[in-house]
């Protein structure tokens, strides 16, 4: 298992290695001089000079490369052109957010979808499978605006349950209910896709030979649900998660909006919304990185679950 | 033999299992009786889709339940009839006193539990044994299916076994319990000819050691004769010839047998001779009237399209039946003696 680990983390240096050299290229072919961007139309001659060298971008290409490569490792990503701070300090701010929100959104999505996936597996056709089928394509096809709205105006300003705004101050209670909401929100999508991939892995499994072995063997049926089928059946459930990492992270930014909570989402926007470069270089590097450790969780999680794949 | 006079272990009495497909029911089995006794070996021999399988599933209570069904008949077992016997009393026999093998050892093992533990299972859920003594009887059971270097390979998972391995490890789960009946579904049809005959030895000699009845399924009359001690010939869910080993070799009577018998394959060359018999096995939603066989049988006659014979003795064998109204006529007077 180790030597597996050491392999994933060596094969996921590559990966990254290539993300930040297109961050690097596509800063460099985007039209329009950064410097001049940075200082406007009016800006002098000196001003221009002044920034390009502050940038590094007067120096030649292969060098700044080097530069970039460099300080992409150490952390050093420049600093957000509204604020002045470091980009990895704004950054570091709001990602615990983030984190938050996308961890509890999949575990409420796989404690609802797992066992409804496998209810629905096991009760096949009959009226429950129906709902849950009927329940899961309507999951999947809402807009996470619409019904992140739909909980805000019924559950925050209806019945104040919930906060209407904000990530919450202090405090574990308050931050426990203003994440509430937004877990529910994101969470009952994710649970939608997993109820959908449990329930027809969930029945391919049931119908394989092992399964019909366990019960020759006289098994009873609830060990083999458990012990026997559902290991198996989680395998393609792990990849839905891990894919479905990639629309949480879309879904947030809209998420973020409607409850006004922080979060790399909301970063993301207004750092467009006001064209500030370092910041989005930077969160293109967070999110190369986000997705490469997602998928390096999704391959330990298979080795785990898998003795067929850490043993090649 | 005294097995005559005993009452025999299994019984089937005319069983008919049916399948649901396109909305209406058609039999796969069509009254299928026989008797095992108690350390004997019935071969149970016949084309692909003759119903072999369905009659093993039928007896272990596992065919699938949403779209099959037991529409007639009788399975008695050690005095009990299993027919309707509850889903929790089922389980308590299965892998306890009847134990079953695949065909195909390379999927009928879990891929994600070690073979150690699957082999321990039986013992756990019928033995209630845990832990290290569930340990040590696993790893007796592996080795006496000759696993080399069991201790080693208790905790691997199937897949770094090889086929005829992976067919010993199905073996030892299935005698873990000491069962009084093993149904083998084609345990070597999968394997490389070397490894059969090596599994089959083994077969052979664990029954003996055990002491169990076997009803070992095939549709290789060539290795047959070698292991069982009767046969009983399938052809579209029914019994068409059963007589003993010797028997059934020496005087092969239903046109179907003769050409069964024609296509063994020779040990030396591995080909699947079974094409060999012109035509093929109806399906179940378009059975012939009459002798299913009739459409292929160069015997046929215009009766033998019209009405299907029973499973009648042969006059000079009372042990050997036969269901053909050509070679064997029910009356008493033979018409084409
Ligand atoms: N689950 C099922 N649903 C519908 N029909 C089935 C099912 N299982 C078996 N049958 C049908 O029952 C008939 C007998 O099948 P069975 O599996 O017993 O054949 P077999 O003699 O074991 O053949 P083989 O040598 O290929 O294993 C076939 O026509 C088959 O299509
Ligand atoms: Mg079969």
């Amino acid at each position: 298992m180790i030597g597996y680990i050491v392999k994933r983390l060596l094969l996921a240096v590559p990966t990254l290695w290539a993300v930040l050299t297109i961050v690097f290229v596509l800063a460099r072919v985007l039209p329009g001089d950064p410097a001049q961007t940075i200082l406007g139309d009016q800006a002098t001659q000196e001003a221009l000079v002044a920034m390009r060298h502050r940038l590094g971008t007067d120096k030649p290409i292969a060098e700044q490369y080097a530069d970039f490569l460099a300080n992409a490792v150490r952390g050093r990503w420049g600093d957000s052109l509204v604020t002045g701070k470091p980009v990895l300090e704004e950054v570091g701010k709001v990602l615990p957010y983030s984190i938050d929100l996308t961890v509890s959104a999949i575990v409420l999505g796989a404690l609802i979808g797992v066992p409804l996936g496998t209810w629905s597996a096991l009760h096949r056709n009959a009226a429950f499978d129906y709902i849950a089928r009927l329940g899961s394509l309507l999951g999947l096809s809402f807009p996470a605006f619409v019904s992140a709205i739909m909980l805000l105006l019924a559950f925050a300003i209806e019945l104040r349950w919930f906060p209407v705004i904000g990530a919450g101050g202090s405090g574990p209670w308050e931050r426990l209910r203003a994440i509430t909401l937004p877990t529910v929100n994101l969470g009952i999508i994710m649970a939608a896709y997993v109820t959908r991939v449990t329930r027809s892995s969930m029945l391919e499994v049931l119908g394989e030979d092992y399964i019909r072995t366990a019960r020759a063997k006289g098994v009873p049926s609830r060990v083999i649900l458990w012990r026997h089928a559902l290991r198996n059946a989680l395998i393609p459930v792990v990849t839905v998660v891990g894919l479905y990492l990639g629309i949480l992270i879309g879904n947030s930014v809209l998420t973020e909006i409607v409850f006004n909570r922080s979060g790399l989402g909301k970063l993301i926007v207004s750092a467009l919304d006001q064209r500030d470069y370092t910041v989005l270089q930077g969160m293109m590097v967070v999110y190369a990185f986000a997705i490469v450790l997602v998928n390096l969780l999704t391959d330990l999680t298979y080795g785990f679950i898998d003795p067929r794949i850490k043993r090649q | 033999m005294s097995a005559a006079t005993e009452a025999p272990l299994l019984e089937l009495d005319g069983l008919v299992t049916e399948f649901r497909t396109g909305g209406a029911w058609h039999a796969a089995l069509r009254g299928v009786s026989f008797a095992l006794a108690r350390n004997e070996t019935l071969a149970l021999v016949g084309e692909s889709g003759c119903g072999k399988s369905v009659t093993a599933l039928s007896i272990m209570g596992l065919l699938p339940p949403a779209n099959s069904r037991i529409a007639a008949g009788r399975i008695r077992f050690a005095g009990r009839d299993l027919v309707g016997l509850s889903e929790e009393a089922m389980r308590k026999l299965r892998g306890n006193e009847i134990s079953m093998i695949f065909q195909e050892p390379m999927t009928s093992l879990n891929p994600v539990l070690t073979v150690g533990f699957q082999v321990a299972e039986s013992l756990r859920y019928h033995r209630g044994m845990e832990g290290q003594a569930a340990r040590r009887a696993a790893l007796e059971l592996l080795d006496q299916v000759k696993i080399p270097a069991a201790a080693q390979r208790f905790d691997d998972y199937p897949h770094q076994f090889s086929g005829g391995m992976r067919q010993r490890v199905m073996i030892a789960m299935a005698l873990a319990c000491r069962p009084k009946l093993l149904l083998a579904d084609e345990p070597t049809t999968a394997l490389d000819v070397t490894i059969q005959a090596q599994v089959l030895a083994l077969l052979a000699e664990l029954k003996s050691a055990y002491g169990m009845a076997m009803i070992f399924i095939t549709h290789n009359l060539g290795v047959v004769a070698s292991i069982a001690d009767r046969v009983a010939v399938m052809y579209a869910g029914a019994i068409v010839e059963t007589a003993a080993v010797d028997e059934l070799f020496a005087r092969p009577t239903h046109p179907y047998t003769e050409a069964l018998l024609r296509t063994i394959p020779r040990v030396d060359e591995d080909s699947a001779g079974l094409a060999a018999i012109p035509g093929q096995v109806p399906p179940l939603s378009a059975m012939p009237p009459g002798c299913r066989f009739a459409p292929r049988c160069a015997l046929r006659e215009a009766e033998c399209e019209a009405t299907d014979p029973a499973l009648a003795p042969l006059p000079a064998a009372a042990d050997h039946r036969v269901r053909c109204r050509v070679r064997a006529p029910a009356t008493a007077a033979p018409r084409h003696a």
